[in-house]
């Protein structure tokens, strides 16, 4: 029984037992069933659609128990404003924390590894008062807490990453999607670079393969793929309005590979483009292939 | 009684000095929030010599003008009550053994010589005031040398009880140092160049006052030098009744050796106006207060006579000394400055920048990125412990602009952040000798990556380069646009080829000097 059989029986069987009455079971059965690989909620709202996604997927209860400790990355990497779209929305961040205390988690961590000065990164994106008011442990990053991590991966050994991120209960990716000078966009699996310690500027002399390592390693419990605002240009530090599109979309799945496969259409790509998706799919982390996938459009 | 009240006046003002240097440090927005520079601005030498060096006025002045007019009615109280070195000097004099086994050094001239030199070079533009200023020199010793080695032997007692990893004692440990970190702690550990050489400095003076109670103060003092001239006819004055048996009793006590018990030839203008002497007069002879001057005119109040020649050596010192310090090589190079001398986003024109850079380290302090460091010679002796910014240890945060904002006399411009995002402090240029895609066949954009302009200046260039077996590989390769670079140095600090990185900002370009520029 793999990760997402076992995640569906378990739903099933506990909303057969939570709930009382037939037909409201015979309903819910169905949507577990019916539930999609991806799910792309879009409308004005950020937390509603972010809320819409989730819920496509069997909502946060099919990812958080109650007592988790849980870990929301978003990006957090630079100092801008959120219009301009190089930081993860501030709504989206704060709607997937309040829904993690719906679902009954102890603890919900937010954090990002920023690439400048960490203050104004968290200060100006608008993320660490709208994380902490929802109740999200906000915190800078402490050199301390870096442990080497063997990965057995093809481009990297061992690195330092980040305590607190790996040894969560539930791991909760929240990138935002921007292009990218080398890996063309970043999306899901590129923001997992916040958790890496050390020099990481070593990395992109061989990208794709250390971020399938690292995917590897991580393993998220759930991707939420901010599309609210997308930069088509000068990414991922942007600063110009004029290279931000407004998709006031909200993209949710399991599968790293494809969320990002997926959200390289909202730049008219490909997954085939992306080269860490490529690798991705080769080393089994996922799948690219998102024409056999189950991909659910709502309108919220 | 009094003396009570003066303790409590002293810390007061060394707490809200104290208090507003920790403030001096971003928390993430455009604006610190607080005066954290109120100190300076209060500060009638900082004032007065930048007016006389830079022969502009600046807007301000309320305080220091304040501070001139006080002075004027009441005498030193600002030495005696405020000045946070002072208190300082205070503290640690307590240590001194009381009873002085030999007469003290009276060498009170020596400050007025100090204070002659130093006004004479800013009369000929040269602005030296701030190494010797009490103020700046309070700033900047804490700044670069004494909150930055405080914070880092806290870092390492925590960071040891961390590493030990005791079940109840490191939870313990870690709630204080998270208390200590939202209180006093800085944000991130301070590494300063000459952090050493300034830090010996400032504890040679404050172990001065185990030599003498108060040394810096008394003889070396500038700024008290000046006060002591404001307050030669002030209005507050000291009186010894005819109880007075000169019995000597104040004189250990007075805190400016200003002779309290020779009456009315005490020296007013040493008087710290601490009042230990009214406190502790046996016979209850002495008293303060602003009444009629007794004898005035006829007998001089007992003054500093300093000697003609003093006073004339120091002014020639200080014309010597202007040119002297202006012949350096360094202001003759091609272009109009040293490649490395890279100043702070709003830096006026290098002249103009001296003669008004004070060194209090201020700008230091507050920089988000700790890039910004003393100079040593690089900028002349004249520029001795003013800003440069150097990438490798921290570089220009492009949305930042405090160092404007604490500059206390405008050698650092206060921008907005339009303003500031415009401004060029050098350029970027690349070593392909070093850089991997061009040297190395390896890609690499890290520049680029982190290039904060919104329309990127640095671009990639799509390259085939071959490898050692032959193979071709495609890559980006970085170049510089020059007309959009702002010399930020992001680019420079996050080079993965680190200690001599491929990539590195030099002060050409810059957007204050007319000469050194590159384009058309």
């Amino acid at each position: 029984m793999n990760r997402r059989d076992f995640l569906k029986t378990t739903v099933i069987a506990g909303t057969a037992f939570a709930l009382p009455g037939t037909s409201s079971l015979f309903i819910k059965t169905l949507e577990a069933a019916e539930k999609s690989d991806i799910v792309a909620a879009h409308g004005l709202s950020p937390a509603v659609i972010t809320k819409a996604a989730i819920d496509g997927l069997g909502g946060i209860k099919s990812f958080i128990s109650r007592g988790d400790i849980v870990v929301v990355k978003p990006n957090i990497g630079w100092d801008r404003l959120p219009a301009y779209a190089a930081t993860t929305n501030p709504e989206v961040v704060s709607a997937v924390i309040t829904l993690c205390y719906e679902a009954g988690a102890k603890q919900v961590k937010v954090f990002d590894h920023s690439v400048v000065d960490p203050r104004r990164c968290y200060k100006q994106s608008g993320i660490s008062d709208a994380a902490a008011a929802a109740g999200g442990i906000v915190s800078y990053i402490d050199d301390r807490k870096f442990r080497e991590v063997k990965l057995a991966g093809v481009a990297l050994k061992s690195w330092p990453l980040y305590t607190e991120a790996i040894e969560a209960d539930k791991f909760i990716n929240i990138p935002i999607a921007k292009t990218h000078g080398l890996s063309t966009l970043t999306l899901g699996m590129k923001n997992l670079m916040g958790i890496m310690g050390s020099s990481r500027g070593r990395i992109h002399q061989s990208i794709n393969g250390s971020l399938v390592d690292l995917a590897m390693a991580v393993k998220p419990a759930l991707i939420i793929l901010d599309a609210v605002r997308i930069l088509t240009a000068n990414g991922p530090q942007g600063g110009d309005l004029a290279d931000v599109r407004q998709l006031n979309t909200v993209i949710a799945g399991r599968d790293q590979v494809a969320v990002d496969a997926f959200g390289a259409t909202l730049f008219g790509l490909k997954g085939t483009n992306l080269g860490y998706v490529v690798a991705g799919h080769k080393a089994g982390l996922g799948t690219m292939d998102i024409a056999r996938l189950k991909i659910k459009k709502i309108n919220v | 009684m009094i003396k009570k009240i003066r303790i409590a006046t002293q810390g007061l003002f060394l707490l809200t000095f104290l208090w507003l240097f920790l403030q001096t440090e971003s928390k993430g927005a455009d604006e610190l929030g607080y005066p954290v520079k109120i100190f300076l601005d209060a500060d009638p030498l900082i004032f007065i010599t930048t007016i006389l060096s830079s022969h502009a006025w600046y807007n301000t002045f309320f305080l220091a003008i304040l501070v001139i007019a006080v002075t004027i009615i009441m005498g030193r109280v600002f030495c005696g009550w405020v000045c946070p070195l002072g208190t300082l000097n205070n503290i640690v004099g307590t240590l001194k053994k009381r009873r002085p086994p030999r007469t003290p050094l009276n060498w009170h001239w020596l400050k007025y010589c100090l204070l002659i030199f130093l006004i004479t070079m800013s009369l000929f533009s040269l602005q030296f005031t701030g190494v010797f200023d009490p103020i700046s020199l309070l700033i900047r010793s804490l700044s670069l040398s004494v909150y930055p080695s405080i914070s880092y032997a806290t870092r390492a007692v925590f960071d040891m009880f961390y590493n030990l990893n005791i079940p109840v004692l490191g939870s313990i440990s870690e709630f204080i140092y998270t208390l200590f970190k939202k209180l006093w702690l800085p944000f991130q550990q301070p590494f300063f160049l000459q952090s050493v050489f300034l830090g010996l400095l400032f504890f040679i003076i404050l172990g001065l006052n185990l030599l003498e109670k108060r040394f810096w103060c008394k003889y070396l003092c500038p700024l008290g030098a000046l006060l002591g001239l404001l307050s030669r006819y002030s209005f507050l004055t000291r009186q010894a009744s005819e109880g007075c048996n000169s019995c000597g009793a104040c004189t250990f006590d007075c805190q400016g050796n200003a002779s309290p018990d020779k009456k009315e030839n005490w020296h007013n203008t040493e008087c710290l106006v601490c009042m230990n002497c009214d406190d502790l007069c046996p016979q209850n002879a002495v008293r303060f207060g602003f009444l009629k001057k007794t004898q005035s005119a006829a007998s001089p109040v007992a003054s500093i006579d300093l000697g003609k020649r003093r006073v004339l050596g120091m002014i020639l010192s200080g014309l010597v000394a202007v040119p002297l310090v202006r012949i350096t090589g360094i202001n003759k190079q091609a272009g109009a400055s040293e490649p490395k001398l890279i100043r702070p986003p709003g830096s006026l024109d290098e002249k103009q920048f001296l003669t008004r850079c004070v060194k209090c380290g201020e700008c230091m302090k507050v920089c988000i990125t700790n890039g910004l460091q003393p100079t040593f010679l690089e900028a002349g002796i004249e520029g001795v412990w003013s800003p440069v910014l150097i990438p490798r240890i921290g570089y220009c945060e492009y949305r930042c602009t405090l160092c404007g904002q604490v500059c206390p006399t405008g050698a650092i411009k206060k921008l907005d952040l339009q303003e500031k995002e415009k401004i060029k402090i050098g350029l970027a240029m690349i070593d392909k000798g070093r850089c991997l895609p061009y040297a190395h066949s390896t890609p690499c954009i890290v520049c680029q990556e982190v290039c904060p302009t919104p329309k990127k200046a640095i671009w990639l260039e799509k390259a085939k380069v071959m490898k050692r077996n032959g193979s071709e590989l495609n890559l980006n390769q970085p170049h510089v646009d020059l007309e959009l670079c702002i010399g930020c140095g992001l680019c420079e600090s996050k080079c993965p080829i680190l200690g001599q990185p491929a990539i590195y900002v030099t002060s050409i370009g810059e957007t204050r000097s007319r000469e050194n520029q590159l384009l058309l």
